[in-house]
């Protein structure tokens, strides 16, 4: 398994969205957005995520397959829509995937310590990544019980539908909320005193392997848009 | 600010974040891009009408709106978002503030304003269109066109407007909301 600081994997997560999602440098950086784009999915195999990997890895060769599909159709349009989203998206979700399942908390907020980021933007950063799994979980329970109601989309409540779904998932948030902050306090989270970590972090040669391709892809797309 | 006040905004940025995600996957859609601006603002006025209840210090609306602004670059919007939203957020926080972090008829005009966050997205569609297109050649050329005919120069300012007007009756419909169930409930 490689271990990476979790500061490399912000750059990686940042140079993702640059290169593959963001598509700086258009046609002429295609080498390094396949790096880029076949890259995450050797880190999650490295997290051993294999399920995770398999399944993005489907729906990014789904999306590529969909270009060779010759134009001309009417539903051209819509195909090359999809595969754009597809090969767009899935790998940065992939990044995205990687870097919150193998960073713990304490992780983040000591690399960010490192980095002499304020508390004021680390905290609200690692409660909200922290938190994305729970609004998920709890939308959907809030879909299975509408579904055990059988109340569902395609009726003509549209609007009624985003009030039901949105103010339980809200009502559970500010509840579940209410309880870590309280759990965050008893940890000594509000303290003035410099708080310690136990994770250690730091550069290893995997880091700067990384390090360098993010260079490499960036000093490329500067070199290809000056010449 | 204390610690119990950053878990707040946190837990609200979540929030508002998967709202503004979800919706913001339209936009694949042609016709949806410019709708954004109308829909996001209306359906995330009811998440930020109740972050402004649990704001009671000077700098919650600011951090939530930079933090937006990060999550931006992060998805691969661009970096104009980021400092429109520090603006915006520092406007938001201001008029929020006039009204002594209780007014309610100034938290919906906080949120109106606080909604012009959404306008740093498009402003790479007007101001640096070749580029912008260069990097969506993927998408194909009829969405490329499509996209171009919607959004002609003087739809720039029109899209700010429309962002602020919409968040005004998104902060309305928040509030009512906050109203009919969370007041009941015990949550603000």
């Amino acid at each position: 398994m490689i271990k990476l600081d979790p500061r490399t994997k912000l750059l990686l997560l940042l140079a993702e969205a640059i290169v593959v999602l963001g598509g700086l440098g258009g046609s002429s950086a295609e080498p390094f957005k396949t790096v880029f784009m076949v890259l995450p999915f050797l880190l999650l195999f490295s997290a051993k995520k294999v399920r995770t990997a398999v399944i993005g890895g489907l729906l990014l060769g789904l999306g590529l397959a969909a270009e060779f599909i010759p134009a001309g159709h009417s539903c051209s349009i819509i195909l090359l829509m999809c595969s754009g989203i597809l090969t767009r998206f899935v790998p940065s979700i992939m990044m995205g995937n990687y870097v919150m399942s193998s960073t713990k908390v304490s992780e983040f907020t000591a690399a960010m310590e490192r980095m002499h980021v304020t508390q004021k933007i680390t905290i609200p950063m690692a409660v909200m990544f922290r938190f994305f799994p729970t609004v998920k979980e709890e939308c959907s329970a809030i879909g299975e019980a509408m579904k055990m109601r059988d109340i569902r989309f395609g009726g003509s409540k549209v609007l009624q539908m985003a009030e039901y779904r949105l103010v339980p998932m809200m009502t559970c948030s500010v509840k579940i909320g209410e309880e870590l902050s309280a759990a965050a306090l008893t940890r000594g989270l509000g303290s003035p005193v410099k708080r310690t970590n136990v994770c250690r972090i730091g550069f290893h040669a995997a880091d700067i392997v990384m390090f360098l391709l993010c260079a490499a892809a960036l000093g490329w797309i500067i070199w290809r848009s000056v010449t | 600010m204390k610690g119990k006040d950053l878990i707040n905004i946190g837990i609200f940025s979540a929030i508002y974040f998967v709202v503004v995600m979800v919706f913001a996957m339209l936009g694949f859609i042609p016709v949806f891009m410019p709708l954004l601006a109308v829909l996001v603002p209306i359906v995330g006025g009811i998440p930020f009408m109740l972050f402004l209840t649990k704001v009671k210090k000077f700098g919650m609306i600011l951090i939530m709106s930079i933090i937006m602004g990060i999550m931006m670059i992060l998805t691969g919007m661009g970096f104009f978002t980021v400092i429109v939203s520090a603006v915006t957020g520092l406007c938001a926080e201001l008029i929020y503030k006039s009204g002594q972090y209780r007014s309610a008829s100034k938290a919906v005009l906080t949120h109106g304003v606080f909604s012009m966050w959404l306008w740093g997205n498009y402003l790479p569609l007007f101001f640096m269109a070749d580029k912008y297109w260069s990097t969506r050649q993927d998408f194909g050329q009829d969405y490329i066109d499509a996209l171009t005919k919607l959004m002609p120069m003087w739809m720039c300012p029109v899209l700010l407007v429309t962002a602020f007007v919409c968040g005004i009756i998104g902060g309305l419909l928040g509030k009512a909301l906050m109203k009919k169930h969370f007041a009941k409930a015990g949550i603000v």
